[in-house]
């Protein structure tokens, strides 16, 4: 059965400053939660709280209301922590999964059993005999999963499992880490800094920057509502731009109409708009006046660089013939693919508009 | 000088009780100066650094005084006897194995205490096993102890007293030859006290060898 996880008020400070900040967060019996953030954010020090491996300078970690102490080795052995570093033993792969189960006191027979299970499920049962230093960073990476998942921890702690790998191998690992949890009620915090990873598996993910959790909702919701500018940066979206709100609530980037609209309140505001919601069209057109720098076949899209009042990043598919560098276009954006924030220069009025469709 | 059977026991029982008690005591100092984080670390580390570096006879000269009939530990009739030279030669042999085996542990991934710790490895399971993982370097250790206890001259000499018969050791037996002028006596020595160096060091380094294959493969 997975854990409840729960934080209050923590505050964690490394050399002098304070990296960490959570007033509350709370999370389900079996909930998978992805914590996205760039570099620096504080993701591994939250995952080393949740370890209790470090304990928060103020404020409280529980796990199942039991309050994480040093030395509480009985509350850490129900939490498996797979770092980013697989951290692999020099011994052989077997070994190296048996061993936290060894630790535990579990008799010989059943590690063996849970070990072989682990390693089947991650794709990897081939490789028992072998040394663990002889194995490439993605088996490394499975079975360095497969170790913790031999565990059935309560609560499992990936730190960007897929980060050293390279694009195919993180699609297949990703898929076999997706259908090894599929089966299980553990509770899952993953860290990562790739949107992609953190929405494939999470039901719920948490925008971690400077520190502070910006947003908690669901990876939909994420996508389609960001918070503010920072979270919609984190997220993925390509374009930000600085708008004005007219009294109607049409909104405007640099005096041009874009064709979105906003519910509430007239003044300074931003869009965040995906590259796949930017619409090219002839001039004359309604819309933002801009010239194609740049043009660049991307995965089935021409992925096009254009110069407007700021930098705009658009991706149209492959079909037809791309732009030429230097035609001059209007740009329109897909209400569906943008939302409008507040502005970070009216964000102490605390000012959320949303999109009206 | 006493037959060589009787010296090679005496000096190979001395140096390896040496060497033992050593690695028992400079593995853990060794293992506190590279993982905690207590306050004056880095002060105990340098005059572990600096013990690896004192003259064995200036050490031979440290301990002689403490174990002098009139010194403070006189009462415990150390002095030229083989209890007295083990002491000298821990004394030798202690901030080598503890500065290797701090440098050894230095060496490993810097993340991994916090990897066994995050797998549920409590604090003797975490010790253990980065033994373990550093193991080919503290056999290395427990070798260069060895070593050092075993061919020093100058505390087996000031702390012995090379008396025939009691505490007279290879090394000892080696310079009294030479001394009076014996060569064959002393290459006769030297030679059996390298065949001892070389029987010893030859196991522990099959021992380090097999683990460092099995953690290169």
């Amino acid at each position: 059965m997975g854990a409840v996880v729960s934080l209050r008020d923590v505050r964690h400070r490394r050399g002098g400053r304070e990296v960490l900040r959570i007033d509350v967060l709370d999370l389900a019996a079996g909930e998978r939660v992805a914590v996205l953030g760039p570099n620096g954010a504080g993701k591994t020090t939250l995952l080393r709280l949740l370890a209790a491996i470090d304990m928060p300078t103020a404020g409280t970690v529980l796990l199942d209301g039991v309050r994480t102490k040093p030395g509480a080795v009985a509350l850490r052995r129900r939490v498996a922590y797979a770092t980013q570093r697989p951290g692999l033993l020099s011994t052989s792969v077997s070994r190296n999964v048996e061993l936290p189960l060894t630790w535990r006191r579990v008799p010989r027979p059943q590690r063996r059993v849970a070990a072989a299970a682990a390693l089947r499920r991650l794709g990897v049962a081939h490789l028992a005999q072998r040394r663990a230093g002889a194995l490439s960073t993605g088996e490394a990476q499975r079975v360095n999963l497969a170790r913790a998942l031999a565990l059935e921890p309560a609560l499992l702690l990936l730190d960007e499992p897929a980060a050293a790998l390279d694009a195919e191998s993180r699609e297949a690992f990703l898929a076999d880490v997706e259908q090894a949890l599929d089966a299980r009620t553990t509770t899952v915090v993953h860290v990562s800094h790739r949107p992609d990873e953190a929405f494939r598996l999470a039901d719920r993910v948490a925008v971690l920057v400077e520190g502070e959790i910006r947003q908690l909702a669901t990876p939909e919701a994420l996508m389609r509502n960001p918070t503010d500018a920072i979270v919609a940066g984190v997220v993925g979206y390509e374009n930000l731009l600085e708008a004005e709100v007219g009294d109607g609530g049409a909104v405007a980037v640099a005096g041009r109409p874009t064709g979105l609209h906003c519910s509430v309140g007239s003044g300074p505001a931003m869009v965040a708009a995906w590259a796949t919601g930017v619409r090219l069209q002839p001039p004359g057109a309604q819309g933002i006046p801009a010239t194609v720098e740049h043009v660049s076949p991307g995965p089935g899209r021409w992925e096009i660089t254009l110069a407007a009042p700021m930098p705009l990043r658009a991706h149209v598919p492959l079909g037809g013939p791309p732009p030429r560098p230097g035609q001059s276009l209007v740009v329109a954006l897909d209400p569906a693919l943008a939302a409008v924030l507040a502005s970070p220069r009216a964000r102490h009025r605390d000012r959320r508009r949303r999109l009206v469709i | 000088m006493d037959p060589v059977g009787e010296v090679l026991a005496r000096s190979a029982a001395v140096s390896i009780s040496a060497t033992l008690i050593a690695v028992a005591i400079g593995i853990p100092v060794g293992t506190a100066l590279a993982l905690a984080r207590l306050p004056g670390r880095r002060s105990v580390a340098a005059v572990v650094n600096t013990g690896m570096a004192v003259p064995t006879v200036v050490v031979g000269v440290l301990v002689a005084l403490l174990l002098w009939r009139s010194g403070p530990l006189g009462g415990l009739e150390l002095i030229y006897t083989l209890r007295g030279m083990v002491i000298a030669q821990v004394l030798i042999a202690t901030p080598l194995i503890a500065g290797i085996t701090m440098a050894a542990l230095q060496a490993l991934p810097p993340d991994l205490p916090d990897e066994l710790r995050g797998l549920g490895a409590n604090r003797r399971q975490t010790v253990v096993r980065l033994w373990l993982e550093a193991r080919v370097p503290l056999l290395a250790a427990a070798m260069a102890g060895f070593g050092h206890a075993v061919s020093e001259v100058g505390a087996a000499t000031v702390v012995g007293g090379n008396i025939h018969g009691q505490t007279q050791v290879m090394t000892t037996a080696i310079v009294e030859g030479v001394g009076r002028g014996d060569f064959t006596a002393a290459i006769a020595y030297a030679a059996v006290l390298l065949a001892l160096a070389f029987a010893i060091n030859a196991l522990l380094t099959s021992v380090q060898q097999r683990g460092s294959s099995w953690a290169r493969s």
